[in-house]
């Protein structure tokens, strides 16, 4: 019994860190930009596609594929505000058709170029860690590494530089943050850039888990969207503790119940914490 | 005297509505001027036209002789700070934070670091209060902190959008000794919006009156405390 609570904390954790990654850059988008990005999941496939490319066509070592697929995810994020979510700032529901219409062409690009058939991502590392009845296996436990280096960084980026400061500035108040400097042009495509980053090398860590196809978007942006609401839109902290019990209750419901008890538990959770609390878990009031 | 600050013929519409119907005025260097009127009269827009946030449709700001481009962050660079009407602060970040904020675009560290200092010199409650998020000050450290974070931008001048607003009026009145501190101390100018007629006239050397979106009164602060016009619209004597 107590094998299986550690097995499913560890397991939540990893679901945890996941949803984390995603829901970051999900509310980022929204705080800083008021636009509810409806194709950031597909940032999630296109960074499994990137780490596959890397990986298997060009051979590349996997730790360095991770870093050029954050790379080319900070820069596809500074285009797409360029070209498709400027127009619409502070625009939320033509900001939300935009972002579904660049989901469906990232979608249907990924399909034209690559087929429908999932593809198998080769193994990074094979084997078990074993401590007693506990089973972790070292491709589970490389990504929940990688993913918590890196939002370690994000964090430390987010709380002690110049950048990360305004960053969040800029979410509790625009115009008090342009009067004294922060300027928008420079923080959009950075915070976005950055959200959708956090959202590939999700993908790309995930990849050798559970494959590459070009629907695999979809989950994560309904879990990120569920981070998000939970833990209070454009809230960092909201979205951090919200991640983590989403994790846990899922793989404690699949663990003790059944995997399709999960959702249902989850929804339930997110109803019931929405009448309590209609901000979320730590949004504010007007958000 | 020389003029730090000069407003020319500022015109300002929300939409279809005329909020501003040519104001002009000029700010002495190195001291406290008053702008006070009452609710709606357009002071908020003279202090958001002149850090460009709002863009006249006609008139021009100067600070000494740079006129100041309408967008945010060109006044800045000339040396203009606000402290927004409702304090505005950055509530999810610390009070340290906001006053960092607040010189973001400070390059030089060393004077970042003594206008810090100074700053909790005068308001010792932030230093004690400073790892503390900003949202969860009360009223008055609130509006101390946001005076505190317009002077991290080592402005020359200052624009102060009613500090008296929902404030305790013994905290008002220290306000007010403090204001007239910082404007000496640093030799800085300082333009103070107040419906409190009565606290920004006490401590200003001039005033302007705005009404309805135009000036009807300037004067020494003085001079306009005892004027029966303004006594009797806005000191209710
Ligand atoms: N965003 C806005 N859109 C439309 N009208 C506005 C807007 N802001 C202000 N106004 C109008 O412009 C006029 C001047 O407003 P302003 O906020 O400058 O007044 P104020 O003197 O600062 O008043 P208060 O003492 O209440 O702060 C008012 O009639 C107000 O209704
Ligand atoms: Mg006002």
């Amino acid at each position: 019994m107590s094998f299986l609570i550690a097995q499913s904390l560890i397991n939540g954790v990893i679901l945890g860190t996941l949803y984390l990654l995603m829901a970051i850059g999900f509310t980022l988008a929204f705080g800083v930009m008021r636009i509810v990005n409806f194709a950031h999941g597909e940032f999630y496939m296109i960074g499994a596609f990137c780490a596959l490319i890397g990986v298997t066509w060009l051979g590349l070592p996997y730790p360095v594929t991770l870093a050029l697929t954050i790379v080319f995810a900070i820069l596809m994020g500074a285009v797409v505000e360029r070209l498709v979510f400027r127009p619409f700032r502070n625009d939320e529901l033509s900001g939300m058709i935009a972002s579904l219409g660049l989901a469906m062409i990232l979608q249907h690009g990924a399909l034209i170029l690559f087929g429908p058939d999932p593809q198998a991502f080769p193994a990074m590392v094979t084997g078990v860690f074993k401590w007693g009845a506990l089973i972790v296996p070292k491709s589970r436990a490389l990504a929940l590494g990688i993913g918590i280096v890196i939002l370690l960084i994000f964090y430390l980026f987010l709380m002690h530089t110049r950048h990360g400061r305004a960053l969040r500035a800029l979410v509790q108040d625009q115009e008090v943050a342009a009067v004294f400097g922060v300027r928008l042009e420079i923080m959009y495509p950075l915070g976005l850039g950055l959200g959708i980053a956090l959202a590939a090398v999700a993908g790309g860590l995930m990849a050798p888990l559970f494959g590459v196809s070009p629907f695999i978007g979809a989950t994560p942006l309904l879990k990120a969207f569920i981070v998000v609401i939970l833990g209070g839109l454009g809230s960092i902290p909201g979205a951090a503790l919200a991640a983590i019990l989403l994790g846990l209750i899922e793989s404690f419901t699949s663990s003790f119940i059944s995997a399709s008890a999960a959702d249902i538990v989850t929804f339930a959770l997110v109803i019931g914490v929405l009448l309590v609390r209609p901000a979320g878990l730590l949004g504010r009031a007007e958000a | 005297m020389r003029s730090d600050l000069s407003v020319r013929n500022l015109v300002v519409n929300y939409g279809p509505v005329r909020a501003l119907h040519g104001v002009s005025f000029d700010v002495p260097e190195g001291q406290v001027a008053a702008l006070v009127g009452s609710n709606g009269a357009g002071k908020s827009t003279v202090l958001k036209s002149i850090c460009g946030l709002l863009k006249p449709v006609e008139g021009e700001i100067r600070v000494g002789d740079e006129l100041l481009q309408p967008r945010p962050g060109d006044p800045l660079r000339h040396g203009v700070a606000l402290s927004p009407e409702g304090r505005r602060l950055f509530g999810q970040l610390s009070v340290e934070e906001n006053l960092i904020m607040g010189s973001y675009a400070v390059r030089d560290k060393a004077a970042r670091r003594e206008m810090m200092d100074r700053v909790y010199g005068y308001f010792p409650r932030l230093k004690e209060r400073r790892r503390q998020m900003a949202g969860s000050l009360s009223g008055g450290e609130q509006q101390m902190c946001a005076i505190g974070r317009a002077l991290m931008a080592l402005p020359r001048v200052l624009l102060l959008d009613e500090p008296s607003l929902g404030i305790a009026p013994i905290i008002v009145a220290e306000l007010a000794v403090i204001i007239e501190e910082i404007s000496r101390d640093m030799s800085m100018t300082v333009l103070l919006v107040e419906q409190n007629a009565q606290m920004a006239l006490s401590i200003a050397a001039t005033g302007v009156v705005l009404e309805t979106g135009s000036v009807v009164l300037t004067g020494t602060g003085r001079e306009l405390l005892e004027s029966p016009e303004v006594r009797a619209a806005y000191l209710g004597t």
